[in-house]
Order: structure tokens, then C-alpha cells, then sequence
């Protein structure tokens, strides 16, 4: 993670500065991609959101207090658009979630690892956000609370009731013995 | 029935870990592009705009007022 940006840039940043802007976006643009990648899981989605949080942070610019992180203030935009990105991705797919939906024919053997990565594609947008960052990249609690900025509280109940999620779908699919 | 660990080890399986070695491009044009777009108004702006010219349309002597709060 690069770290914090010379306070003379920062400055010129929430002036509107586009020089500094451009500095800003070389410094972070791997944190950010990095961070996106990891909440979408789809690496031209991650671009777009990439794209999507600078353009947010510059807009934003004026609300950033200089005297916090600009890293963790940049995370924390670049999470919430990513949350949108998954959100309208959902939205997206809704026509055809009523098929998506139907339990799995009586008898068929879906394979494990496919019904498995079915069924966290069908979590709520918050919650597989928090389990692909907490279950698959094991990012620390008090990170992902930080970029979503909820209590450490309340990323355990988010990871409690995806895993819940989980199983429950997974039974719906179909594999009854998990 | 899977416990815990089991579901986990399952999922990563199923579910990889991204390899995140940067975007592809070089992404800074589309920013700019961005940045350079007037705004857009969304429907929430839409609505309130709505909402002010017919106000002003139906009770004209509310124009010192709305004035005021904007």
C-alpha cells in the first residue's frame, strides 16, 4: 500500500488542482484496482469502479478532512462504488433470477464447486462483498469495517449470516448433505 | 453436512482469490473524461426542479420563499 501523499499535493487536490489529481491517481490506482478486483471479482468491472472512484474522490474532493488518511478516506470511496457496481450487476441479472431461483431438478448431481460458486453469486450484494473480502481474501475484520465503515460488529454479522446464506442456498440447490 | 472449515475450504476452491496485478490500461484518459462531463442531474434533481416550477406556477408569492432556501 503506497503511503500517504505529501500534504502539498493534498492541498492542491482539494483545490482542483489536475496535476495533482493525476499524481494521486498514479500513486493509488493499484490500491484501488487491487481493492475492486477483490469486491467484484471481475476485472473489467474493476476498472470501471476504479474509474468510477477517482472521478467520486474529485468530485468529493472538498469533503476530504486533510487531517485523516487520504488512503483509507480513497478505500472507502472506492468500496461504496464497488458495493453499486454489485448492486446494479444484480439488478441487471434480475430478469432471469426467476429461472435462477428454481431448485435444482430431483436427482440431478450439481458439482459441488460449481453450486458453491452459484450460490455466493446469489448473495445480497453487502453480504458477498464482506464474505469475498473476510472468507476468500482474508482482509482483517477491522480493514473491511474500515472501508465500509460499520462497526468490526457488524462485519462478524455480515460474515455470520452470508455463511448462513451459504448453506441455505446451497441446500436449495440441491445439495441437501451439506 | 459441512462444518465450518469444510465450507470454507470449499468455498476458496470454488471461489478463487483474485490476482490483482492492476488494470490492463492505463485508465487516467477515462478519468479525465469524466472529470471534464458537465453533471448530470439525477431523477432526484429532476424531481426537485419539478416540484419548485410547479410550486411557483400554483403560488407565485412563494418565489421570496423557495428563493431564500435555495
Amino acid at each position: 500500500m503506497p503511503g500517504e501523499p505529501d500534504a502539498e499535493i493534498l492541498r492542491r487536490f482539494v483545490q482542483g488542482d489536475q496535476e495533482a489529481f493525476e499524481q494521486l491517481f498514479r500513486q493509488f490506482q493499484g490500491q484501488v484496482f487491487t481493492w475492486s478486483v477483490r469486491v467484484v471479482r471481475d476485472r473489467s468491472g474493476a476498472d470501471d469502479v476504479l474509474v468510477e472512484a477517482f472521478w467520486r474522490a474529485y468530485r468529493g474532493r472538498a469533503q476530504f478532512d486533510a487531517t485523516r488518511s487520504f488512503g483509507a478516506w480513497l478505500r472507502r470511496i472506492t468500496t461504496n462504488v464497488a458495493l453499486d457496481h454489485l448492486r446494479s450487476s444484480a439488478r441487471r441479472r434480475g430478469w432471469r433470477s426467476a429461472d435462477d431461483q428454481l431448485p435444482a431438478p430431483p436427482g440431478s448431481d450439481p458439482d459441488t464447486r460449481d453450486a458453491i460458486a452459484v450460490a455466493f453469486a446469489r448473495l445480497p450484494p453487502d453480504l458477498r462483498a464482506v464474505a469475498a473480502l473476510a472468507l476468500i481474501e482474508e482482509e482483517p475484520y477491522a480493514d473491511i469495517a474500515d472501508a465500509l465503515d460499520i462497526p468490526v460488529g457488524t462485519v462478524k454479522s455480515r460474515v455470520f449470516r452470508a455463511t448462513r446464506m451459504l448453506r441455505e442456498e446451497l441446500a436449495r440447490l440441491g445439495l441437501r448433505s451439506c | 453436512m459441512l462444518n465450518d472449515d469444510e465450507l470454507l475450504r470449499s468455498l476458496r476452491a470454488a471461489v478463487p482469490r483474485v490476482d490483482p496485478s492492476g488494470p490492463s490500461r492505463d485508465l487516467w484518459p477515462r478519468v479525465v473524461e469524466l472529470t471534464h462531463q458537465r453533471p448530470r442531474w439525477s431523477i432526484a434533481d429532476w424531481s426537485a426542479a419539478a416540484v419548485i416550477v410547479i410550486s411557483l406556477l400554483l403560488f407565485p408569492k412563494w418565489f421570496w420563499f423557495i428563493a431564500y432556501h435555495l
